[in-house]
């Protein structure tokens, strides 16, 4: 395998060579899939060929562009949801690791709420808040929520005694000790937790949506399953397959973004970049002195 | 009151810090980390503690700083009891225990942000004392992008913008190696003298604590005791070669006594 060239972005012909093998290794996969359906080894009723999942593609994207509304609905549920979810485990991590008794009140809760298959409770959330995109919203945050919660409380309970030491003998109350030591400090853990919650927001919207629901790609999953159109079937999962991508990597985005201090190119642009509004606070204040 | 007597005994003019029957135990009494210190640091002064592991030279400097109470005895810093963490007192780790999501001069500048509002005559401070530290030109790197020794150099900075006057320094430099340790060092007694501190310095290293201070406390553990008191009469500003002289090896023999014949 070749190395990546010196400058930091990777050029075209760098990117061919490193992922041509890859894609070669795919399209032989699609071919021998495709021969095998024609030549009747699989029969098409549970296999698509390739093709017609390519055609449907095509059709439910491109041409009739049916995809798209169910696609931002389930997208805009998981996010919803996600979001709740998220409000309410930081909220409750955060009192935790500032209250012990708080903690103790909390976690039989949230332990119950782990250990009880989030899933299950798909029909009772749907009775309680309907066939739209309510309930949807509700198993998402449901289901996202103790992940979340664990990872920022197990963050935020990190005690470091030199450090603390360190701020208590500057003099720093408690809030201080918390906004600039413990939250900080908790950053990366916090960003574990959110990256799992998002996708399992994900399934959470789906998995209600395959249950009862009026619209979002589950739906018309599950039409086109019972239709036995496996080739548009297929089709519509991939669009799954892409709502994960995008909420996975703007994840990935916020965490480069953040939590800046652990890669070492990030570290370096952000280092220059403090440098410079130095130099021009600098100049701004001498200039009204 | 009766202490009151003996700190004045002890010449309050001059007397930064003081103790007297400053004892601290531990585990409900049954492990006792000092016992019965007895001690003034006049102002200015450099003050070594050696002794092996575990004879209360940490459990001294944590009592100075106020982040423990003794447990009988009382402590002053200029002339006022130690209730807790003060203003005139500041202290360093073996670790440098920098925040690794600031820049060396932000965290420099720590100290002040916790006290109140930063100002730009605290950020031009700041740029100088990493100056002085030799990092002027690392100040917006990360603790991540410094060696070992730039970051000690960062924490001591951020140790002077404090403003204090009392200096306690917890093994600094015990965790580089013996090159970057005498050379900061050396550097550490010129910031010293420079800002006019009043310090406190523990290490493991006879040699060490004898070329750096007016006076070396030799302890001794269980129970952690001051054993002994020595005068270092080695002229300043002094040379990494007077370590070879007969008189720096007296007193290293000296030293070495009291420990060997605890
Ligand atoms: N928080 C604590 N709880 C219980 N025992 C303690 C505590 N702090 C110190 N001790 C005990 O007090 C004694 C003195 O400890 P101290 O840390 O002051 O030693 P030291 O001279 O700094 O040792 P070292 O050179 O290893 O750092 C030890 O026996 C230690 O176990
Ligand atoms: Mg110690």
């Amino acid at each position: 395998m070749m190395d990546p060239p010196k400058s930091n972005r990777p050029n075209a012909l760098w990117l061919m060579s490193r992922f041509a093998p890859h894609l070669a290794l795919f399209g032989v996969l699609i071919i021998i899939w495709e021969l095998l359906v024609r030549t009747g080894v699989i029969t098409t009723i549970m296999i698509p060929k390739p093709s017609s999942i390519g055609a449907s593609i095509i059709d439910l994207y491109f041409v009739s562009g049916t995809i798209w509304p169910h696609f931002f609905i389930t997208l805009t549920e998981a996010v919803l949801g996600f979001c709740i979810g998220a409000a309410i485990a930081i909220a409750l991590a955060v009192g935790s690791s500032l209250s012990d008794p708080f903690r103790r009140y909390v976690m039989p809760y949230a332990i119950v709420m782990n250990v009880t298959p989030g899933i299950a409770l798909t029909p009772v959330i749907i009775a309680w808040f309907g066939f739209g995109m309510g309930s949807k919203i509700a198993l998402a945050a449901v289901i996202s929520f103790f992940p979340i919660f664990v990872n920022t409380l197990t963050g935020l309970m990190q005690v470091d005694n030199e450090r603390e030491e360190l701020f208590t003998s500057l003099g720093a109350n408690r809030f201080q000790i918390f906004t600039r030591l413990r939250v900080p400090a908790a950053l990366p853990l916090l960003f574990a937790g959110l990256k799992i919650g998002l996708t399992t927001a994900l399934i959470g919207a789906v998995v209600a949506e395959f249950a009862q629901a009026t619209a979002g790609v589950g739906v018309l999953m599950n039409r086109f399953s019972f239709q036995l159109n496996m080739g548009a079937s297929l089709a519509t999962l991939l669009s799954m397959t892409l709502i994960g991508l995008i909420l996975f990597y703007s994840m990935e985005f916020l965490d480069d973004r953040l939590v800046f201090w652990r890669r070492e190119e990030r570290r370096e642009a952000v280092s220059r970049k403090r440098a410079r509004a130095w130099k021009r606070r600098a100049e701004t204040s001498g200039r009204t002195r | 009151m009766e202490q009151q007597a003996i700190i004045e005994a002890n010449d309050p003019g001059t007397a930064v810090v003081a103790g007297s029957n400053v004892g601290k135990t531990f585990a409900n009494g049954t492990v006792v980390a000092l016992d019965n210190a007895e001690f003034t640091i006049p102002k200015g002064k450099f003050v070594s503690l050696v002794g092996p592991s575990g004879c209360g030279k940490s459990t001294l400097l944590r009592l100075i700083a106020g982040l423990i109470a003794p447990t009988s005895g009382h402590l002053h810093v200029h002339g006022t009891q130690v209730a807790g963490p003060r203003q005139d007192v500041a202290m360093m780790f073996q670790r440098a225990t920098l925040l690794e999501w600031r820049t060396a001069i932000e965290n420099v500048l720590l100290p002040t942000e916790i006290a109140g509002n930063v100002e730009d005559a605290d950020r031009e401070r700041a740029m100088e004392l990493l100056h002085l530290v030799g990092l002027g030109d690392f100040a917006f790197s990360f603790p991540a992008q410094l060696s070992g020794g730039m970051q000690q150099r960062v924490a001591l900075a951020r140790l002077l913008q404090t403003g204090a006057d009392v200096i306690l320094l917890d093994e600094p430099f015990g965790a580089l190696d013996e090159f970057t340790r005498e050379r900061l060092n050396v550097e550490l007694l010129r910031i010293v003298a420079e800002v006019g501190a009043t310090t406190v310095f523990v290490t493991h290293n006879i040699a060490e604590a004898i070329f750096l201070a007016d006076e070396v406390y030799v302890m001794t553990p269980r129970p952690g005791r001051i054993a002994k008191v020595i005068d270092v009469p080695l002229e300043r500003p002094r040379e990494l070669a007077i370590q070879t002289s007969p008189e720096f090896n007296h007193l290293v023999d000296e030293a070495r006594d009291v420990l060997g014949a605890h």
